[in-house]
């Protein structure tokens, strides 16, 4: 059991603010993944609820107990680090024995133990090794089988999986959801990785400069991101967004940036006139070739990635504007080739000024 | 208790601790400065004059420029002023340290890119400073004498240097083992020469390193006493040996002179450690502790 | 050039390594050689006389030294069944090991105390290191005008503690050693700290707040987790300020020249006497050489167990500097 309240919670370097009164309420068995730039303040909230940073003001309760004054070991919170931060002078079983000999466990039931997780995470091969023989997916195994053999209520886990490779990661991140899954306990991950907290998360924190942009399940926050930010930040490859305005005319609404102009009478009718970003995911831009339509670019780059092919035009903006055809059919398309793009008005997104969403009608 | 009870309390200890051994570690170096300012009546009065009251200078005239301010009994100073040692002690010292840390910067950097010196000659290396001086003085100094180095400013600069060598292999290395070889390696492939690299890439990457160098081993030369007590007899005296005569002067003990040339000699050491304190480890540990 | 063996055979890795062996080669002979022969021009010469006189009778008064008498292993036996020397290796052994301790007991709590930032922590760390930076004959002077009998030292003590507080530090012959190992932790406290410091802030703080989150006390953090992580650090701060205490002389000379009687005569001033105030330069060679032996045998283990202790140092440091690289 444990249900984890932020309320508040404030964190700041001298005159620099790291954690900007958030509040949050983290349900007990919940998946929380908080995600963001570095620098966004994720780690440091992480570590406020571990017990390592004081916070500078608010509160954190678990269970409705206020547990600020309490010490890291107090709190029967389990965390696994980005560096593994396994003991490197011990082997790999005494590191997962340590935990149990400082809750005063009795030998015998130590070894136990020890074992039944070492199989859990199947790391039983490595028990008699040391730190630093093991590679570093075996490392981050062996850190979270330290965490798990505490059996505590709360996992907390910070960027566990940025040291390793592609490969590592997918295997795992499949590793830790099937232990979610199983332990049925409340894990607090962190992670700079969108993909990662769009498959983990029950629900994601997206944070930003030290507040909360977001919180929503991965697809709240994938179809119905809250600001430019958070749509730019979800996604691969990230969502198009073209700077522009919004002009009314013809009794209609209709977006125009440089090249592009997107009719959006359907839904965005309600929208003033002005500056706005339009956003469309790639996947959702339709691509034609017969050169007709209000919006025909010539294809830049054609790049083929095997289950898709991206298609990148120069829509006058910095950024390239990027379109997803299914397939390998379009990968034979010359440079220069002209292309209508059709935007679906049920896809497409509209954010103010100030960098909100707007809500379509 | 709680939290930040138990944080308050570890503070306090932590700064009591901390003060009481500030006080011992810095009162006698006050001692040695207040002392420096005192007039004679002041020296060794009881009760003991913590604050000099009122402050002179004539410690200071008397001792560096020869001046003959009498206070009450007082004597007059050796035949060899301090300026004279000074000037020994800054061309001695400056000289070998100059010298350990150029040759030590080539070896080291052999030693360390082209396995010049395997690990087991590095160790080696350092017996040269860890078996004590006292053993080999007195062969040193006959052989000395015997070639005509005895009480000469070449004789002590070849011994410093000789015995400051480890020192500077050893830092200068634990510097350039630090330069990435993907740095020197790059100069290489834009057509730079072994010996080009050396000189303007590696060595001024460790610019500040070779800095501390220099000045650590010119702390250990400068403060030198054994060496130069047995092998400099009156033409080359140094500040240390300078110091150490006011011992046996007969006319009784001569605490105000002795200290303010004795902050004479510390200051300029203390202001140069301070300025490599983030080197300090590295250099007493042979480059094996790094900061 | 018939025998050229073909291209393919030999690669042209074979050229390079060729041209860098001669590199290496003129490299040798340009500086290390010349450095070899400037040591051993002046080491060798001065061993040779070592063992001369160890085996020759010879005092400043008897002439020319190359005259002296061959006296065998005299000399030797003379040294070794001199109760004098036998107290000066205890002595010399009792200093050196009751500073090393000292120096290590203080300079280990002060870093501990001081490894974590906190405010003020700037100022703390340059005044703990002005002892080492102040020339050892300055040590000793300093400290005769602290501590004789109604000086600044009893004074204040007497004050704090309230009660007359009067030890003879400079004259009383049971005191004087003590004096001089306290003035030799004052001195080099500042070398372990230091050291100390440096390797309590390389260890890492991932792994000490693993084992603070799995229920682990600062006491057992710092027997479990710091300790054998810093052992190579401890090892390297003990043996390096160990020989160097075997070897001091300045201050115990400059304070002492040996006495009260002969309570601070160390090999090191034992040796000094006999050789410049006896002039029994043959006696003095020959204890030199049995000192000598000694300590080259202490080295040589000290090194060994050092270059055993490097690699963790460089793994631990390496690491540090790579993490510290990393960071974003």
């Amino acid at each position: 059991m444990a249900r984890i309240e932020l309320h508040n919670l404030r964190k700041t370097y001298g005159s620099v603010v790291a954690v900007k009164d958030i509040n949050l309420t983290i349900e007990d068995g919940e998946f929380v993944v908080l995600v963001g730039p570095s620098g966004c303040g994720k780690t440091t909230t992480l570590r406020m609820i571990a017990g390592f940073e004081d916070p500078t003001a608010g509160e954190i309760r678990i269970d409705g107990r206020v547990v600020n004054d309490l010490e890291p070991r107090d709190r029967g919170l389990g965390m696994v680090f980005q560096s593994h931060a396994l003991f490197p002078h011990k082997t790999v079983a005494q590191n997962i024995e340590f935990g149990l000999r400082m809750k005063k466990v009795p030998a015998p039931e130590r070894q136990a133990r020890v074992r039944a997780v070492a199989e859990m995470v199947r790391i039983t091969h490595l028990l008699d090794k040391m730190p630093g023989q093991c590679s570093g997916g075996e490392s981050q195994r062996v850190a979270l089988a330290r965490t798990l053999v505490t059996n505590p209520s709360t996992f907390l886990l910070d960027e566990p999986l940025s040291s390793l490779d592609a490969k590592l990661r997918r295997e795992l991140r499949a590793e830790c959801d099937r232990l979610h899954e199983e332990l049925k306990r409340t894990f607090i991950y962190v992670t700079h990785d969108q993909e990662e907290a769009m498959t983990l998360a029950d629900r994601i924190v997206v944070m930003r400069q030290g507040e909360i942009e977001q919180i929503g399940s991965p697809l709240d926050i994938y179809s119905r991101p809250a600001s430019y930010f958070v749509a730019d930040f979800f996604g691969s490859p990230s969502m198009n967004l073209v700077a522009g305005e919004v002009v009314h005319e013809d009794g209609g609404v209709r977006f125009r940036s440089k090249k592009l102009s997107v009719d959006l009478t359907a839904r965005y009718a309600h929208v003033p006139p002005g500056k706005a970003t339009l956003g469309i995911r790639p996947e959702h831009v339709g691509v034609g070739f017969d050169g007709t339509g209000a919006n025909v670019l010539p294809a830049r780059l054609i790049e083929p990635l095997g289950k898709d092919t991206l298609i990148y035009f120069d829509d006058g903006t910095e950024r390239a504007f990027v379109a997803v055809t299914e397939g390998l059919g379009k990968a034979a398309l010359k440079v220069g080739t002209p292309v209508s793009l059709a935007f679906d008005p049920r896809h497409i997104y509209l954010f103010g000024s100030d960098g909100r969403r707007i809500d379509p009608k | 208790m709680t939290k930040s009870r138990r944080r308050r309390i570890s503070t306090v200890v932590r700064y009591a601790v901390l003060s009481v051994w500030a006080v011992i570690a810095f009162f006698p170096i006050y001692w040695m400065i207040a002392t420096s300012f005192k007039i004679d009546t002041q020296w060794f009065a009881w009760p003991p004059v913590y604050i000099p009251n009122p402050p002179t200078l004539a410690n200071y005239r008397n001792v560096w420029l020869g001046a003959e301010e009498y206070t009450s009994t007082q004597y007059a100073i050796s035949s060899q002023t301090p300026l004279v040692s000074l000037k020994n002690s800054v061309i001695i010292s400056f000289t070998a340290t100059f010298l350990a840390v150029f040759f030590g910067a080539i070896i080291a950097y052999g030693a360390s890119r082209y396995r010049l010196l395997s690990e087991a000659r590095m160790f080696q290396l350092l017996m040269l400073r860890m078996i004590p001086p006292i053993v080999v003085v007195a062969p040193l100094s006959l052989y000395y004498s015997a070639i005509g180095l005895l009480d000469t400013l070449f004789g002590l600069i070849l011994i410093y240097f000789i015995t400051s060598l480890p020192y500077a292999v050893w830092m200068t290395k634990s510097f350039i083992d630090e330069v990435p070889r993907e740095v020197e390696q790059a100069a290489e492939i834009l057509g730079a020469s072994r010996w080009r690299t050396v000189f303007e890439v590696v060595l001024p990457l460790i610019r500040s390193g070779l800095v501390a160098t220099f000045l650590f081993i010119l702390i250990l030369t400068w403060s030198e006493y054994l060496l130069a007590l047995i092998l400099s007899k009156t033409n080359v005296t140094t500040l240390p040996i300078e110091l150490s005569k006011y011992q046996g002067t007969t006319e009784g003990r001569v605490y105000g002179r002795q200290a303010a040339l004795a902050v004479g000699i510390t200051v300029p050491l203390m202001i140069i450690g301070l300025v490599i304190r983030k080197h300090l480890a590295r250099g007493f540990s042979f480059g094996m502790v790094r900061r | 050039m018939a025998a050229r063996p073909p291209l393919d055979t030999a690669p042209k890795v074979s050229l390079r390594e060729v041209s860098r062996a001669r590199a290496i080669r003129r490299f040798r002979l340009t500086i290390l050689v010349p450095l070899i022969a400037l040591f051993v021009l002046v080491l060798m010469p001065v061993l040779f006389l070592q063992l001369y006189f160890s085996f020759h009778q010879w005092s400043i008064y008897l002439g020319s030294w190359w005259d002296a008498d061959y006296v065998g292993l005299n000399l030797f036996t003379e040294v070794l069944t001199d109760p004098r020397f036998g107290w000066a290796i205890l002595r010399s052994l009792a200093f050196a090991t009751g500073s090393t301790i000292g120096c290590f007991v203080i300079g280990f709590a002060l870093a501990y105390l001081m490894h974590k930032p906190f405010r003020g922590q700037a100022l703390y760390y340059v005044v703990f290191i002005l002892p080492m930076l102040t020339v050892p004959i300055v040590v000793a002077y300093t400290a005769e005008m602290l501590l004789y009998q109604s000086g600044p030292v009893n004074d204040l003590i007497s004050r704090i503690l309230g009660v007359e507080f009067k030890p003879a530090w400079l004259t009383d012959p049971n005191v004087a050693l003590p004096a001089v190992t306290l003035l030799e932790i004052w001195n080099w406290t500042p070398f372990s700290f230091i050291i100390m410091l440096a390797g309590l802030s390389a260890i890492p703080k991932e792994p000490i707040e693993a084992a603070e989150i799995l229920g682990a006390s600062k006491w057992r953090i710092f027997w479990e987790v710091q300790l054998p992580l810093l052992r190579p650090v401890i090892f390297l701060a003990l043996v390096l300020r160990f020989l160097e205490a075997m070897a001091e002389f300045p201050k115990t000379w400059a304070l002492f020249q040996g006495g009260p009687g002969t309570a601070t005569e160390t090999l090191p001033v034992y040796i000094f006497l006999t050789t410049w105030q006896y002039f029994e330069v043959s006696k003095g060679a020959a204890m030199s050489y049995i000192v000598m032996m000694l300590m080259i045998v202490i080295v040589l283990l000290a090194i060994q167990l050092l270059r055993r202790e490097k690699r963790s140092l460089d793994a631990m440091y390496g690491k540090a500097a790579r993490e510290a690289g990393g960071e974003p």
